[in-house]
């Protein structure tokens, strides 16, 4: 049988534009950094790489920005794109939906938000990566940043579970390495050792999973695999490699996610990464993560979600239902008792993980899935700008101190106000006090999951917010503690010295981010359940039939 | 097709290719070790893809990306997970002289 496959369309590489951008450019880095800056003094050299760093994302920015305004003047005003780039490709772009790479890849206003969110996290990243001294390998330390995002951007990209499983890797891969970078100190190769042992092996269960479910339903296509499962009637009942496809993926992406009782890396690779490695694991790759969870478990397996009447019947929803539990719950009592800093934003981690799983399987029930989606990506993205700042204060720590206990922060708000008060504010947001962006993330993700028509899956979801609420009760104790010993305490020795560009810059903008979000949050919100629609029902749009 | 060994029996070997794969992981100490029994578990995976691409029928709108082609690309991030998982160890065997996996203990709690 000769394979009828339609030749490779190049113009699809300029539908992912940005990731391209980024992967030339980490080779570009680790360029300059061996030749250009070889001569330059560590320290120097240290900055220069940091910038050249700077300016690839600027550019991979700059090109996601141009994506979103085409893709946005397709939707208003197509004829005006094919008079700016010709016939041929102006009425390619002014396509609006679709998939490219042979329907592997999404693209769109949808991809194009949530590579500028990414885009402007990694900047963030980057930029507080420039303010100490924690590696002398630079150039190959910033490479593996930017490619660990394209994987990141892929993965959120993803419209195919290869096509995820290689984006995922890449990001995995290069985060793993990441970690172990602070090769003076012996914690980060240990933790960069666990991190991948468990990563490893939660992406090889993925992939069993993978191939049962390719084998079940003779695709790999998100939508196509959705359709094969409505037309297949009776569900997870006695599907015996169904269900274990299913646990098996769930899995894999509970590790992504750092889900209880996935999440045993999640500790230790948060304290023994350098704090803007730690930044990104726990940010980046957690948004691409949750991304990628939600188009599988809600578009691709959604009819597997719940499909007899009684509560824990077959279907993933019970099962979802309890590690969003167990994380919840671990996550905020493990988080009490610590004093790393870096540590307790590991189990609090774990916690807001708890909280994007109700959103997870209220999108896959609800009646109005986009609106769902929408409000956890709304969640998703102001716990990641709270979590970015929050971890530029670790940076600060680890510069001053060498370490990131608690109470190294004692004091601040006597010797840097302005500074204390943005941390005060990142920690009010991952609380969830209003009027902080936090507060409205969890108040739309709930409001989602109790929005839901009398059925079995209702007393789920209600029973998942009842057990949230309660949790960011407990989560308020801990994240107290980092104000208490900001407001309260005696200042220790040796003072923090002050922060500069590099720290303050992130800190301060993500608190003021997660106020303005918070205090005006309809736009984002509007804009995040007008991306999250695509996300749930993208489909090729020619489906091959022979 | 019929004289063909008949699908199961891969699906069973590569269930048991599993099952090893996962008690390598979870039973053994040794760092070098869990690598390969992550390779093993890999490989299952590699298994179930060509059988079902040889024995099963591709969907309404399947696209080009068949089942041996995954395993392709398995097969090639296996290689880069074992040069970054070596690297890992290596860098820990420094530091502990050491490649068990309990051994280091510096972070915990």
């Amino acid at each position: 049988m000769p394979p009828n496959v339609a030749p490779l369309d190049l113009r699809d590489f300029l539908c992912v534009a940005p990731a391209v951008v980024l992967a030339f450019w980490g080779l570009v880095v680790v360029g300059l950094d061996l030749g250009r800056f070889r001569r330059l003094e560590t320290e120097a050299r240290r900055l220069a790489c940091g910038r050249a760093t700077l300016v690839g994302v600027g550019l991979a920015l700059g090109s996601a920005l141009a994506l979103a305004w085409i893709d946005a003047t397709a939707q208003t005003d197509a004829p005006r794109l094919v008079a700016l780039f010709g016939d041929s490709l102006g009425e390619y772009l002014a396509r609006t939906d679709g998939l490219v790479f042979f329907g592997t890849v999404a693209r769109g206003l949808a991809v194009d938000a949530l590579n500028v969110v990414f885009l402007g996290l990694l900047a963030m990243v980057v930029w507080m990566s420039t303010a100490y001294r924690f590696t002398d390998d630079q150039g190959e330390y910033y490479a593996l940043m930017l490619w660990a995002t394209v994987g990141m951007m892929l993965m959120a990209a993803a419209e195919e579970l290869a096509t995820l499983f290689v984006a995922l890797e890449t990001t995995t891969l290069c985060l793993y390495l990441a970690t172990a970078f602070e090769r003076s100190r012996r914690r980060s190769p240990e933790a960069g050792l666990k991190f991948f042992v468990y990563g490893s092996v939660s992406s090889a269960l993925f992939l069993y999973g993978l191939s049962l479910v390719y084998g079940l339903t003779g695709t790999t296509y998100f939508d196509a695999i959705g359709r094969a499962l409505r037309d297949g009637g009776e569900g997870l009942a006695g599907n015996l490699a169904g269900v274990a496809a299913l646990l098996l993926m769930l899995a894999g992406f509970g590790f992504k996610v750092s889900a209880a009782p996935f999440h045993q890396w999640a500790p230790d690779a948060y304290e023994g990464a350098p704090a803007p490695v730690a930044a990104w694991i726990a940010s980046g790759s957690k948004v691409a993560g949750f991304v990628a969870m939600l188009k599988v478990f809600a578009h691709a397996l959604g009819p597997w979600s719940h499909p007899s009447a009684s509560v824990m019947g077959p279907g993933w929803l019970g099962v979802v239902a309890v590690v969003a539990t167990a994380s919840m719950t671990y996550g905020n009592f493990a988080a009490l008792v610590q004093t790393d800093y870096k540590r307790m934003l590991a189990y609090s981690s774990i916690a807001h993980a708890g909280y994007l799983l109700v959103g997870v399987a209220a999108a896959s029930v609800s009646a109005d899935g986009a609106a769902s989606a929408g409000a956890m990506l709304y969640y998703l993205i102001v716990y990641a700008l709270a979590n970015v700042g929050a971890f530029a204060a670790a940076v600060w720590l680890a510069r001053d101190k060498g370490t990131e206990a608690i109470a190294d922060l004692n004091g601040l708000a006597g010797r840097s106000p302005l500074l204390a008060l943005a941390i005060a504010v990142l920690m009010l947001s991952l609380v969830g006090v209003p009027p902080f962006a936090g507060f409205f993330g969890k108040l739309y993700v709930f409001m989602e999951a109790l929005r839901q028509g009398p059925s079995d899956a209702r007393i789920v979801l209600t029973w998942l917010v009842a057990v949230g609420l309660f949790n960011s009760v407990v989560s308020a104790f801990y994240y107290f503690r980092v104000m208490k010993a900001m407001y309260l305490r005696e200042p220790s020795d040796p003072p923090l010295r002050p922060a500069r560009s590099a720290i303050a810059l992130p800190i301060a903008a993500t608190a003021a981010l997660v106020t303005v979000l918070g205090v005006a949050s309809e736009p984002l919100v509007d804009v995040c359940r007008s991306i999250a629609v695509p996300m749930l029902t993208a489909s090729p749009l020619e489906s091959p039939t022979d | 097709m019929t004289d063909d060994i008949p699908l199961n029996w891969y699906l069973y070997f590569s269930a048991a290719a599993f099952a090893i794969g996962l008690a390598g992981v979870l039973l053994r100490r040794n760092a070098v070790a869990v690598l390969l029994a992550i390779e093993i578990v890999l490989n299952a995976a590699n298994v179930n893809l060509v059988a079902f691409w040889r024995y099963g029928t591709p969907a309404a709108g399947s696209g080009p990306m068949p089942g041996v082609i995954l395993a392709l690309l398995v097969i090639v991030v296996a290689a880069a997970e074992v040069a970054v998982g070596i690297g890992l160890v290596l860098l820990c065997h420094r530091r502990w002289r050491a490649v068990d996996v309990d051994r280091y203990d510096t972070l915990s709690g």
